[in-house]
């Protein structure tokens, strides 16, 4: 009998998952398939209502913010920790209410949720029922591409509407000519209004830093070339017993993509602009070979973590505040101010200190180094085809561009988390010792977006307010010493054709090249056979993908 | 019954006939099969992006067709092969010293006659199984460090400290014992099960007959648990393929692809990250076959030797 309703149940199971199997290997559809249906609230409050305002259109000169009432626009946009910390949406902020306030407009926002940025942004598209507003990484994270976008029907071109209803965002597109150029596609759409980074200084975001209290008790300098590291590292093994001298969180491409010991070797493993006006793929030159035997010879020292490949932000973290680790890269707020405060309270002499980016020779300036475009792509902002008030929208987003609209969104309110003290916007205790015991960046995100991201161009003096110790201030100045503006790809955009083909190679590519590079370092592969890896890479594509890259690069030039 | 003229009636007289009485039933089975159909059959519709261009913009039914140009794109690729073998060669060891492991500790617990030390055993060998996975790979993760607890004791034992997770040619191993230290207590319960239902009589008989511990294990233990074996080792073998990417793209880093790169997991990477969503359904697909086929094989192989089979 028991052995009956036993094998009754097992073939039930057994028929059961034969059949998920059946249906449930093809995950991706699935999902999208079910969430039409669960996603369709999210974008149906885009309400019906009167379309647009044409007769408001004519008299832009005259225009005035607050707006008339009208219609609720929807924004959809991720929803930053510091602020998901406190609100479950952006809504509920001090600055959200401020916002719609100023401009008269009301929002509804929308929010994916946290970590599921692209997998419901294709949701929503699949959905076909689209936010008005949407704030994404259009350049990069659109397969295809802006322009694709736009051909697609899921975007507007906003030529016409930034001529028509943006004069803050034109005004400052006409003064600053490089970032005109780079929010273009390379057919001169305008696509979305971008996020901004107002100064070079708030694109110097990663770099070297040591232990400065070593340094000073063994008697150091702050190294500047790859010989005086070799020294610094040896001595913090030696003298100081550190197992791990330098150790970075390797699973973070971020810190890969702009390796600073690398670009002393003048290279990088990824894509950058030489001195020919080229794009070039440094994994495959020789400079990455030095730099690789160069890392090979520290590995094989015991002067890198001998657990490189696995460390994440938690070992990092613990190994530079026990001392186990002297040196690391990161940056200045996450990384640099968090270990610092949180060494302090066991080791209050524990301070860090930049060290500028490495070179071969004594003296000489740096070539190449870490920084980012103004325009990165990120958190942008698009007008999809769903929105019926355009204008509206349009209105809404040019404020942040504006001269009251940038003190908003960096500084907040005056009065309230900021006040002017001679001409310059300084953030009140409600933000540097909030009551009620937030941290910095929390209290920040309640009142302002001018510390994470968005719409509108970032101020270099939130910065200097943010950064609260001296070390962390004198980052911007070293890292960013350096040629490295002349060697950073600009935002270049490959056709929608090409861009499917380009991923396919690099996909290859990359793979091999990371799995290739921890095999040189750790020496399991002799570089005697780099030049049959930069064989391989040869022929997975990398010349065609060179060539779309290069391409590119001339339409953007042509801009 | 009998008044019917139509007793040996059509299909669909039948159906009706069955459905009345049995409406009860019926009615329960229905949200399964509901479920069935909305969860997995519905979706089945979307593995044509497959065969298509996919962009969520144009939707399914609007993508352009493009043949099997995402196939032979996972075929002509250089890691395909490499794919195949890490997969099936991860999903081999894993069957191998995976599928005997849970049988093994079942037998071992039947054995005991101490409650508690039985109960106890049971209740600590199946306690990993309700560990998330993300917290098994991360302390994995910081055991296998230099400084982490395996290299303490490889320590103690005068070895040498190495970065165990860094090394392809550990990686399997780690994989496998971990599995297996996660579910062999949880996959012996159904064991266990089969075995409380032999019948004592047989020990009892088998012992007049002189038989030892080992031959009564032999001759009446395994027979008797032998169909529920052969069942759970053809389920298993219909998901052979199906190695799931979470594990693997927890565990894995660049310095072990070599061994540790599955295709779920360049599935995830390209499909995923990438978005390129046909490519990924297509890989799919193939992975889906091939699970398909192997459970037919091994169904057949079954049914001819040993009488116990799906259908």
């Amino acid at each position: 009998m028991k052995k009956r309703t036993l094998s009754l149940l097992l073939t039930a199971a057994m028929t059961a998952t034969a059949l998920a199997g059946c249906g449930g290997s093809q995950t991706t559809t699935g999902e999208s398939t079910q969430a039409e249906g669960a996603n369709s609230g999210a974008g149906a409050s885009t309400g019906a209502g009167e379309t647009k305002a044409e007769g408001a259109g004519a008299g832009a000169a005259e225009f005035s913010y607050p707006m008339a009432a009208g219609d609720k626009l929807s924004y959809w946009c991720e929803l930053t920790t510091t602020v998901s910390a406190n609100y479950a949406s952006l809504g509920d902020t001090p600055f959200a209410k401020g916002w719609q306030k100023e401009t008269g407009a009301q929002i509804e926002f929308l929010h994916p949720p946290t970590g599921q940025l692209k997998e419901q942004f294709s949701l929503i598209l699949a959905d076909g029922n689209l936010p008005d507003l949407m704030e994404y990484n259009w350049m990069v994270d659109y397969p295809g591409g802006p322009e694709k976008a736009i051909k697609d029907g899921v975007i507007l071109p906003l030529n016409d509407v930034f001529e028509q209803y943006c004069p803050n965002l034109t005004a400052y597109l006409k003064a600053n000519p490089d970032i005109d150029k780079m929010i273009k596609t390379d057919e001169g759409h305008y696509y979305v209004f971008p996020f901004i980074r107002g100064e070079d200084k708030l694109c110097n975001t990663i770099g070297l830093m040591l232990r400065e209290d070593w340094l000073e008790e063994l008697n150091l300098e702050v190294p500047t070339t790859i010989d005086e590291w070799h020294t610094v590292l040896t001595a913090f093994k030696e003298k100081k017993g550190a197992a791990a001298p330098y150790c970075f969180e390797y699973t973070n491409a971020q810190y890969l993509n702009s390796d600073p010991f690398a670009y002393a070797f003048e290279t990088n493993r990824s894509f950058y602009l030489g001195s020919d006006g080229k794009a070039h793929f440094g994994a495959a030159e020789e400079n990455y070979k030095d730099f690789l035997a160069t890392m090979a010879q520290w590995y094989a020292e015991g002067l890198i973590d001998p657990d490189l490949a696995t460390l994440g932000n938690d070992q990092v973290s613990a190994k530079i505040t026990n001392g186990t680790a002297g040196a690391s890269m990161g940056q200045a707020g996450s990384r640099m101010g968090t270990w610092t405060t949180a060494a302090r309270s066991s080791n209050p002499t524990f301070k860090l200190v930049a060290a500028p980016p490495p070179t071969l020779e004594k003296g000489a300036k740096a070539e190449f180094g870490q920084i980012e475009n103004k325009y990165s792509g990120r958190a942008s902002v698009a007008i999809t085809t769903s929105c019926k008030d355009v204008e509206r929208a349009a209105r809404l987003m040019d404020y942040a561009y504006g001269e009251a609209g940038h003190l908003y969104f960096n500084f907040g309110t005056e009065g309230e988390s900021y006040n002017m003290v001679e001409g310059y916007p300084t953030y009140t205790d409600t933000i540097m010792k909030n009551p009620e015991g937030l941290p910095v960046s929390q209290a920040m995100s309640a009142y302002i977006r001018g510390n994470y991201n968005g719409p509108f161009v970032q101020d270099i003096r939130y910065l200097e307010q943010y950064y609260t110790l001296e070390e962390q201030k004198a980052t911007g100045g070293t890292w960013g010493d350096s040629n490295g503006k002349a060697h950073v790809m600009p935002p270049v955009t490959p056709t929608s054709d090409e861009s499917r083909e380009f991923s396919t190679i690099m996909n290859e590519i990359n793979t091999y090249r990371d799995e290739m590079t921890l095999k040189f370092i750790f020496g399991t592969e002799s570089l005697d056979n780099f030049d049959e890896y930069v064989k391989n890479i040869e022929n997975m594509g990398l010349s065609r993908a060179l060539e779309i890259q290069n391409a590119a690069l001339e339409r953007y030039n042509a801009r | 019954m009998m008044k019917d003229k139509k007793m040996n009636g059509s299909f669909g007289y039948r159906m009706r006939k069955d459905w009345i009485r049995n409406r009860s039933l019926y009615l329960l089975v229905i949200p399964v099969v509901v479920f069935y159909l909305m969860f997995h059959y519905k979706p089945m519709y979307g593995a044509i992006i497959a065969f298509k261009d996919y962009t969520p913009a144009l939707g399914v039914a609007k993508s352009p067709w493009v043949g099997f140009a995402n196939f032979t794109r996972f075929f002509k690729s250089v890691y395909f092969t490499r794919l195949i073998k890490n997969t099936i060669l991860l999903s081999v060891y894993n069957l191998i010293f995976g599928f005997p492991a849970p049988i093994i500790l079942a037998l071992l617990l039947n054995e005991v006659r101490n409650k508690h030390f039985k109960s106890i055993t049971q209740t600590i060998t199946y306690l990993p199984h309700f560990i998330s996975l993300i917290v098994v790979t991360g302390m994995l993760t910081n055991f296998c460090m230099t400084t982490g607890l395996f290299n303490d004791i490889i320590a103690l034992f005068g070895g040498e400290r190495a970065p165990l997770l860094q090394d392809p040619k550990l990686y399997r191993t780690i994989y496998v014992a971990s599995s297996i230290w996660q579910e062999v207590g949880w996959g012996s319960i159904i064991y266990l099960s089969a075995l409380a239902g032999v019948d004592s009589q047989l020990y009892e008989a088998a012992q007049i007959d002189g038989a030892g511990k080992w031959k009564q294990l032999i001759h009446v233990t395994m027979p008797a648990i032998a169909p529920t074996i052969i069942i759970m080792l053809i389920m298993k073998m219909g998901s052979l393929m199906n190695m799931g990417y979470e594990k693997t793209i927890l565990l894995y880093n660049p310095s072990t692809y070599e061994t540790a790169d599955i295709i779920s997991s360049h599935i995830y990477r390209i499909g995923l990250l990438d978005q390129d969503w046909s490519y990924s359904t297509a890989i799919g697909l193939f992975n889906s076959v091939i699970n398909f086929g192997l459970l037919i094989i091994t169904n057949k192989i079954s049914k001819r030797y040993s009488e116990t089979s799906l259908w």
